[in-house]
């Protein structure tokens, strides 16, 4: 109950004041160039990888990025680097 | 992956990490601050990945905890690198061999280019570049540099006018002009000959031509003395007319002066420069004198054909003396004359003698000596005229 009403709190907030929501609701943030790279921001780990497929734990759920030749270029706490051929983005709720 | 150089530098190792939870492996190096980059999957259970080599200890620390095996497949950077190097330490010294052999080859003499000289000539200036260092194989450091070159060749050799010298690259190109040395004979002047200055003649001896004057004669200047024109046949007059000139010159000597003179001892410093900043290499106390002449020679060090910003720097320090020199009325007197007769005699042609001498007038005026003088002269007045 707290949960949702704080969920709904920041939603009003971001909308209201236009802040950037991935900032305010801990989204993340997702840049892509092309199919060549991926660059996600504000993820909570790798579940799995492997060449054809990346599986990110966010703060709500499942980040899926499926493709060929996957290499993961660099990869810090909060921040992912994906090299390869992506076909699919999937968000997965839990 | 901050920088790739940075990683090339500190080195980076690749791991092969194999085993269930690759992915829990690789999530807990990045919480543990272990930077990881390049990740591959090769297969269900095998990962290879690169972490920096000073990461490796906390890697092991970190898998401890995992079930993965880790192996490590190649290895890259710049401490690798020196550990090869010390492994092919042969191939290493020869490289640092081969650029010290070019180095000092860079720095020798390889061709000595004489041009526009006679064999003779030729074999002289051959001779005095020896006696002076200056031969194939020489290094270029113990050597004088061109101008001092040049200025000793045209000293000692006296058949040359000129000379060119030029240091290029290895080679010392010289240009050579020598002297065309008139022939005797070749004084060929016109049908007359007249008085070049005023002077009474003492005696003739006329080859050729019609004497105008004779002896005892006061003849001014540019009157005509000998004629070539005999019975209107005209002929190159030719012949010497000796006579009586005058010269006046005037001599101011101080009495007292103070020289500079060199002791002859010297101290040498050698150093090495970069830019400004010059390190000695030979030479460290300070010179010992009280006085003393700095002279300063620079060279810069080749490579190749390049010239290098680092440059071979000798210092001599020479000693140097002050002299007090101080002459009674007497010998400023003696000097003066004889200075007056040496300057007088450069003046002069060769032939020419100083007959007589007379002083005029001397003074003593602020601690200076000044003689008037007077010479009689016996010399040849003729020259020809057209």
């Amino acid at each position: 109950m707290v949960k949702k009403w704080r969920q709904h709190m920041r939603r009003w907030l971001t909308d209201k004041l236009e802040l950037p929501a991935d900032i305010i609701m801990d989204l993340p943030r997702i840049t892509m160039v092309g199919q060549i790279h991926i660059y996600v921001e504000n993820h909570r780990g790798l579940l799995t990888f492997s060449d054809k497929e990346l599986r990110l734990l966010l703060k709500q759920g499942q980040l899926l990025v499926r493709g060929e030749q996957f290499v993961i270029k660099t990869i810090l706490p909060e921040e992912i680097l994906l090299e390869g051929k992506i076909s699919q983005v999937i968000y997965i709720d839990e | 992956m901050k920088n790739q150089w940075m990683n090339l530098l500190a080195g980076s190792v690749r791991v092969k990490a194999q085993g269930k939870g690759v992915e829990r492996l690789i999530n807990a190096c990045v919480r543990n601050d272990i930077a990881v980059w390049n990740v591959k999957k090769h297969g269900d259970h095998i990962a290879t990945f690169f972490i920096l080599l000073k990461d490796v200890r906390r890697l092991r620390v970190v898998a401890r905890k995992s079930d993965c095996k880790l192996y490590f497949v190649e290895k890259a950077g710049f401490p690798f690198f020196c550990k090869n190097m010390l492994t092919n330490f042969g191939v290493f010294l020869g490289i640092c061999f081969f650029l010290a052999i070019v180095f000092v080859l860079s720095n020798m003499i390889w061709g000595i280019d004489i041009k526009g000289a006679k064999p003779e000539t030729e074999y002289r200036i051959l001779k005095e570049l020896k006696q002076m260092g200056v031969e194939k194989g020489a290094l270029q450091f113990f050597i004088d540099d061109p101008e001092t070159i040049q200025k000793k060749l045209i000293d000692r050799i006296n058949t040359i006018t000129w000379i060119g010298v030029e240091l290029r690259g290895t080679t010392f190109y010289f240009q050579v002009v020598e002297k065309n040395e008139p022939k005797e004979t070749k004084k060929t002047g016109g049908r007359y000959l007249v008085a070049k200055k005023e002077a009474v003649i003492t005696d003739m001896f006329v080859e050729k031509g019609q004497p105008l004057v004779s002896i005892n004669d006061h003849v001014t200047k540019g009157q005509l003395l000998v004629s070539g024109i005999i019975e209107k046949e005209e002929q190159l007059a030719r012949g010497k007319i000796l006579g009586e000139t005058w010269y006046k010159s005037t001599v101011v000597l101080p009495l007292e002066a103070t020289f500079q003179v060199l002791t002859g001892k010297y101290m040498e410093k050698h150093y090495i420069a970069v830019k400004n900043i010059s390190l000695p290499i030979w030479g460290f106390q300070k010179p010992a004198f009280r006085h003393y002449e700095i002279d300063r020679l620079k060279r810069p060090f080749r490579f190749w054909k390049w010239d290098l910003p680092i440059y071979y720097e000798r210092v001599v320090f020479r000693e140097t003396q002050e002299a007090k020199r101080s002459y009674t009325w007497a010998e400023a007197l003696a000097k003066a004359k004889e200075l007056a007769r040496k300057e007088l005699k450069a003046k002069l042609p060769e032939d020419a003698m100083i007959k007589g001498e007379k002083v005029l007038h001397q003074a003593k005026e602020n601690g200076k000596v000044r003689v008037e003088l007077h010479y009689q002269v016996i010399e040849n007045i003729a020259i020809p005229h057209q």
